[in-house]
């Protein structure tokens, strides 16, 4: 890594003297502009997005046709069983609000650390982080058998004298996961509103103008009005900040307030906030690789924040991998059999191979992040991101499976098997996630124009020197 | 800028030079007496040096804990390539290395392990050990041997982290090689790794092992928490002390405070996260072999410290630390930074002193001399190691970037 000089090109060189352009080319703020909104504006729609939006549509529909059998058979269509009462449905949720971290830490943590590399991802992150949070909450609310009690998870009046129970987590999670949803969604709308306005002010077509003129909120781009923004803007960062670290900290709780063997264990929150943020950046790297290239966004979306991004893929992984490791000492420190037996069981017991292939995906394979060369090839850093989606996934299969099909009583051990439905639902999840991706990708300025244009003119006005 | 970076770099008494070895000396009579006090009150009080041992753990982690915070952010500055905490860098850079007196310092409580009726490790006391099924089961973890020997690994892996830096920033000043910032960056990524295994086993050996019974997977967070709470308050109060004796006066600005500020605030919030993960998970599963340790703290003899420590540690200075004003005005934030210390140090003694003595709250004299003892030798270290460098890393590439920034 010699530090020669930076070239417009390739922004990974590092030279302490110098930082590297955030955008790659000759960029002003015409030709951001002309780079975003091209893609929303084109009047034919590439044929590749129809046949991707017609196959995660398809999956879609049959999530929700899933979901309709679901409610007039019986959650008996699952695998769940006794003593696994949670199964995939529980490991979806988790692992779509895990998925759903990286968007909040890209606008909001990364924003207060003043990291301007952030502006070319944000809007794009935070739309996936929205998009996955709507494809955790259906999970616990199918998962309640009796759907025609689903409002018994949330806090309503009781008339009925049905007292939420404030005790139990759960409750806990339709409030920490209902107001992150809430604060996401506000941020990424507020965010946009700029953006929207500019393509109001471009559009050619009168429904158009009107569309994006309605959610523009009659923004003029005026000196109060972005310094209200600005203001506005820092607040909610401020206050989404302690949301990226409370969802997931609750959501752990869901497992590690119980006195369940491989469960309790204290670091569980910190630990699951790492794998949430760990996950929810592979995730954008997935998505982020082929999509820079489709949408010709290689010179906004760097090479230099893909290695950024893949940074924190390596540094959470190794979060993860220093909590596995914890835990697992701690089981043997704390000379609790129970404990200690959960997780031997998880590492030589019959689901071994979920175990093993989690330890890979999580804590081997983003090793090969410390080597430059992988942080900056597209096709490798994609490999490893979609390893990590698996394995992220299987850390909460292990996690509530494994626990849970050895209780206490030998007598009351079982085994989980998945039936197709359960693995059906899981697909249409992601056709879920696709279908609302794929219009944000062709309806709505998948790079915060405006914030590209500040951090760029920062970068050339800046420093002076 | 320019202007005031050259300014700096050609002020020569940017470094302590001659006044520092009169303080250390002054430091070094002030912890002499402090240690002195200590020992006549072990001597004279009873059940005193079983006191004095505990006391000094306390006392050890503490100081110990202001090394390693700054260690771990002059570690992180590298590995995000930071550009606006250049100027603090330095100071924390001096005070990570004081790593080898803190090995020094660690030869009593080496020691302590081989007086079993007094040492805070019961565990290394084969009597008691014999009565406890758990101790035995941790006998292959919790032995004389092994842990001593961890503790040369981790005390040795300090000193080497600490050194690495430092020596290659003190050789900058002089060449002004960009190479070696690159460098930095290059191994500052598996010295973070290092650091963060070396200190939960550390927190683990010389803290939880107090109560050899007791465990908990998130101790070693908890204890980076409360380090970087200390090593960032001490850095910052570092910074007042040399700015007032006239040195640095212009490179280390409003801003830099500002920014160190809104970090101690982050860390003060982030302590106050995994204290109540902890709690939290341990206090709701209610399972004896945990609850025990925090029985012992809601004793009617403890029970107030625990409550201080949430209010002193957590929410007041969360409320009095929010305005933008008051990291900006020095006269505040050295006061929440010497408030900060002070609660970080009751953390200390919280998570050591009730196995000491669970029936009452254990403040006296020798703890006194003993926070005052190490302090003096602790500070006389710093003195020594900073008598012949600059303050602020004056051929820094990132130099100027530091002192041209703004929080707006």
């Amino acid at each position: 890594m010699s530090s020669g000089a930076v070239t417009a090109n390739d922004n990974t060189l590092s030279d302490p003297r110098h930082r590297a352009p955030l955008v790659a080319g000759k960029q002003d703020y015409a030709s951001i502009t002309e780079t975003v909104c091209r893609i929303a504006e084109r009047d034919k729609t590439p044929r590749a997005w129809y046949v991707a939006f017609a196959v995660s549509a398809s999956l879609t529909g049959m999530l929700f046709l899933l979901i309709g059998y679901l409610f007039i058979t019986g959650v008996g269509v699952w695998g769940n069983n006794s003593p696994v009462f949670w199964g995939w449905p529980i490991v979806n949720f988790v692992f779509w609000v895990g998925i759903g971290h990286a968007g909040t830490l890209i606008s909001a943590i990364l924003f207060l650390f003043r990291q301007q590399w952030r502006t070319s991802i944000n809007r794009f992150a935070e739309a996936m982080t929205i998009f996955a949070v709507c494809c955790a909450g259906i999970f616990p609310g199918i998962h309640i058998g009796r759907i025609w009690c689903v409002y018994w998870l949330a806090p309503y009046p009781n008339q009925m004298e049905m007292w939420p129970n404030f005790r139990s987590p759960l409750l806990w999670d339709v409030f920490a996961v209902s107001t992150y949803a809430t604060v996401s969604a506000l941020f990424w709308y507020l965010g946009m509103i700029p953006d929207l306005a500019t393509l109001r002010d471009r559009a050619t077509n009168p429904w158009r103008r009107l569309a994006y003129g309605t959610f523009a909120l009659g923004w003029r781009g005026s000196a109060r009005q972005w310094h209200r923004y600005e203001r506005a803007y820092l607040l909610l960062a401020a206050l989404a900040t302690p949301l990226v670290l409370s969802v997931h900290s609750v959501v752990s709780f869901d497992f590690a307030v119980s006195q369940v063997p491989g469960w309790h264990t204290t670091i569980f929150p910190p630990y699951f906030v790492a794998g949430a943020i760990f996950s929810g950046f592979a995730m954008v790297v997935t998505l982020m690789v082929p999509a820079r290239a489709f949408f010709g966004l290689k010179e906004l979306v760097t090479l230099r924040h893909l290695e950024n991004m893949n940074k924190i893929i390596l540094a959470t992984s190794c979060i993860v991998g220093y909590a596995y490791a914890t835990e697992f000492f701690i089981a043997w420190y704390s000379g609790s059999q129970y404990e200690l037996f959960a997780f031997l069981n998880r590492a030589l017991g019959p689901y071994k191979w979920a175990y093993w292939t989690m330890v890979f995906c999580n804590v081997v394979v983003p090793h090969l992040f410390w080597f430059k060369k992988c942080r900056t090839t597209p096709w490798i850093m994609m490999i490893v991101a979609i390893l990590v989606n698996v394995g992220m996934w299987f850390e909460r299969f292990v996690i509530i499976v494994t626990s849970l099909s050895r209780d206490f009583l030998p007598s009351s051990w079982g085994a989980f098997v998945p039936t197709p439905i359960d693995v059906a639902m899981f697909v249409g999840s992601f056709g879920l996630f696709f279908t609302l991706f794929l219009l944000f990708c062709r309806y709505l300025p998948m790079v915060a124009m405006a914030e590209v244009k500040a951090a760029v003119s920062h970068g050339i006005e800046g420093h002076g020197h | 800028m320019h202007e005031i970076a050259s300014l700096d770099r050609s002020r020569r008494t940017d470094s302590l030079g001659e006044l520092a070895p009169r303080a250390a000396k002054t430091a070094w009579i002030v912890g002499g007496a402090g240690l002195a006090l200590a020992v006549l009150s072990a001597v004279f009080f009873d059940d005193g040096w079983r006191h004095f041992n505990y006391s000094y753990l306390v006392n050890y982690a503490f100081y110990l804990s202001i090394s390693l915070g700054a260690l771990s952010f002059v570690a992180l500055q590298h590995a995000t390539r930071a550009g606006w905490s250049v100027t603090f860098r330095r100071l924390n850079e001096i005070l990570a290395a004081n790593m080898p007196l803190m090995a020094i310092l660690f030869i009593p409580l080496a020691l302590s392990l081989f007086l079993p009726a007094a040492a805070p490790y019961v565990w290394a006391n084969p009597d008691l050990a014999e009565h406890s099924p758990l101790v035995q089961h941790k006998q292959p973890f919790l032995n004389v041997p092994f842990f001593l020997l961890r503790s040369a690994i981790y005390l040795g892996l300090w000193i080497w982290m600490a050194r690495f830096f430092f020596t290659r920033s003190i050789r900058q000043d002089v060449s002004g090689d960009p190479e070696l910032t690159v460098q930095m960056e290059r191994f500052s990524g598996p010295i973070i790794l290092l650091f963060a295994l070396t200190t939960t086993f550390a927190s683990f050996d010389w803290l939880m092992s107090v109560e050899p019974e007791w465990f908990s997977s998130i101790y070693g967070v908890y204890y980076y928490g409360g380090a970087t709470v200390g090593g960032l308050a001490a850095a910052i109060l570092a910074a007042m002390a040399a700015q007032r004796a006239g040195y640095a006066a212009q490179s280390i600005t409003t801003e830099h405070y500002h920014d160190m500020g809104k970090l101690l605030f982050a860390f003060v919030v982030f302590w106050g996260y995994i204290a109540f993960s902890q709690y939290m998970l341990i206090w709701y599963a209610n399972i004896p072999e945990e609850t025990t340790w925090y029985l012992d703290r809601q004793s009617s003899a403890w029970l107030p410290a625990s409550i201080a420590l949430l209010l002193g540690h957590l929410f007041i200075p969360f409320l009095g630390m929010i305005s933008r004003e008051v990291k900006r005005r020095k006269v505040l934030l050295g006061f929440w930074c010497v408030w900060l210390l002070a609660f970080h140090w009751l953390d200390m003694f919280y998570l050591v002193m009730p196995s000491f003595a669970s029936d009452r709250f254990p403040l006296g004299l020798i703890d006194l001399g003993l926070l005052v003892g190490l302090g003096g030798l602790y500070v006389g270290g710093l003195l020594r190691t900073a008598a012949n460098v600059a303050l602020v890393p004056t051929k820094d590439p990132r130099l100027p970037e530091a002192l041209a920034f703004e929080n707006l």
